[in-house]
């Protein structure tokens, strides 16, 4: 159990660096970029359909928190977003099937619309002021989000086929 | 899934519901200082982020660099740091020769000025909003401290360092952040009151009285120093337009556009003298 929960939080560690990495990377890129793309929820999203609803909720919680760290935003908005939808994420694809890539990418983009609902809702909220969104550029983001996500999946068993072909 | 399963998962989304709960409702309202635990975290992933703007630069570097160019390259880089504390000088020099100094009060304010620049690279923005903060390269290792004024390559104002401030980075706040504020005076019509971000690439001119007259389109904001962060004279922006504001029958609603322009943003100015240097 202890060694379960050792190696989730290491590995939850590391995908949270490669979020940092992949957003930092965008930033540096093009910062009008970070507005559509989501890094973390794309990371988020891709481990919980992976591992399940509670290492969803823990790489929720730490992607949610570094990206509440490179905000002036409330410290935690985004985490309490992000560990609810890697919970759920990882919860729900456990039950329906989330396989072919048209489905899986559906799925993901009801997730992120979702964590954005609320996400915005909480920072209107705590804030006490409206959201910006960036002439409607903001929702774009769910849709890339869910894109990005699919394309992940549909990669990783394309590589799983040529492995097996190749074994 | 087993019951004992079951009740694991809804334990930890419970634990960490709660924990992000109690984490949000002790910020709210928004105090001045972070709390330890986002101090920690953007300690512990802002050298990543400085890493990777590094590989990008790197493979930006790599590409320009190629073909025997790097003894133009290194010269550029020369010129161009050259260039850009020169900038800094003629916007002080301006400021100062502005304000109508005497010949001694400008050589002692050019003593001051000395060693008072630290340039820095824009490694980060804002997760959230890019309109808010961007993260540089420098920290309380090379003097950055929070409170400090910051310019652009051309001496126009950007912003503020807020916290955290890493060992080698540091936040900045932009002037077009929402709860950004500063103090500033247009230069014909006289027009003071405090500069506020919209969060987009705007900010508006709050507190001027809906009796006071003057001020047009096009005319530079420059900063008072009475909000004793932002040193006075730098240039913060020009009016795009001036209306009644209907919501508010006593105050003028006046847009500025911020002179910086966010998406060429790459060296900036940490002045770490003046009202809020050191702070």
């Amino acid at each position: 159990m202890r060694e379960t929960v050792a190696g989730d939080l290491l590995r939850a560690f590391l995908g949270t660096l490669v979020a940092v990495f992949v957003y930092s990377v965008a930033g540096a890129g093009a910062p009008a970029l970070l507005v559509v793309v989501n890094a973390f929820s794309v990371i988020v999203l891709y481990f919980s359909i992976r591992r399940g609803e509670v290492f969803g909720a823990l790489l929720g919680t730490m992607c949610g928190l570094a990206q509440d760290a490179f905000s002036l935003g409330v410290f935690g908005v985004a985490g309490l977003t992000k560990t609810l939808l890697g919970f759920w994420t990882g919860y729900v694809s456990r039950r329906i099937d989330v396989v072919p890539f048209t489905r899986n990418a559906l799925f993901m983009l009801v997730m992120s619309v979702l964590e954005m609902t609320l996400w915005v809702l909480l920072t209107a909220a705590a804030r006490l002021k409206s959201v910006n969104f960036e002439g409607g550029l903001l929702f774009l983001q769910p849709v890339v989000t869910a894109l990005l996500g699919g394309l992940l999946f549909a990669l990783e068993r394309r590589v799983q086929m040529r492995h097996s072909r190749g074994a | 899934m087993p019951l004992r399963e079951k009740r694991r998962s809804a334990l930890v989304l419970a634990g960490l519901t709660v924990f992000h709960i109690l984490l949000i409702s002790i910020q709210v309202p928004l105090g001045s200082r972070k709390p330890y635990f986002e101090r920690a975290v953007f300690f512990l992933y802002a050298p990543v982020q400085r890493a990777a703007s590094a590989a990008v630069r790197g493979l930006g570097s790599a590409w320009t660099g190629y073909f025997d160019l790097r003894g133009v390259r290194r010269e550029n880089q020369a010129l161009k740091r050259d260039n850009f504390f020169l900038h800094q000088d003629v916007r002080f020099l301006e400021d100062r020769l502005g304000l109508g100094a005497s010949e001694a009060l400008l050589r002692a304010n050019l003593a001051e000025f000395e060693k008072t620049l630290v340039a820095a690279r824009v490694i980060g923005v804002d997760s959230a909003n890019p309109h808010q903060s961007i993260v540089i390269d420098k920290g309380s290792l090379d003097g950055v401290a929070k409170d400090m004024a910051v310019c652009d390559r051309n001496g126009a104002l950007v912003g503020r360092t807020v916290a955290p401030i890493g060992l080698k980075e540091a936040m900045v706040q932009l002037v077009t952040d929402k709860d950004s504020s500063v103090s500033v005076r247009s230069v014909v019509a006289g027009l003071t009151g405090a500069m506020t971000g919209m969060s987009t690439g705007f900010c508006e001119l709050r507190h001027v009285l809906a009796s006071t007259e003057g001020g047009q389109e096009g005319e530079e904001v420059r900063t008072t120093g009475f909000d004793k962060i932002y040193p006075p004279g730098i240039k913060a922006g020009t009016i795009q337009s001036l209306e009644e504001d209907v919501s508010s029958p006593i105050f003028r609603k006046i847009v500025v556009k911020p002179y910086f322009r966010f998406d060429a943003l790459d060296v900036v100015a940490v002045l770490t003298k003046g009202p809020g240097g050191g702070g």
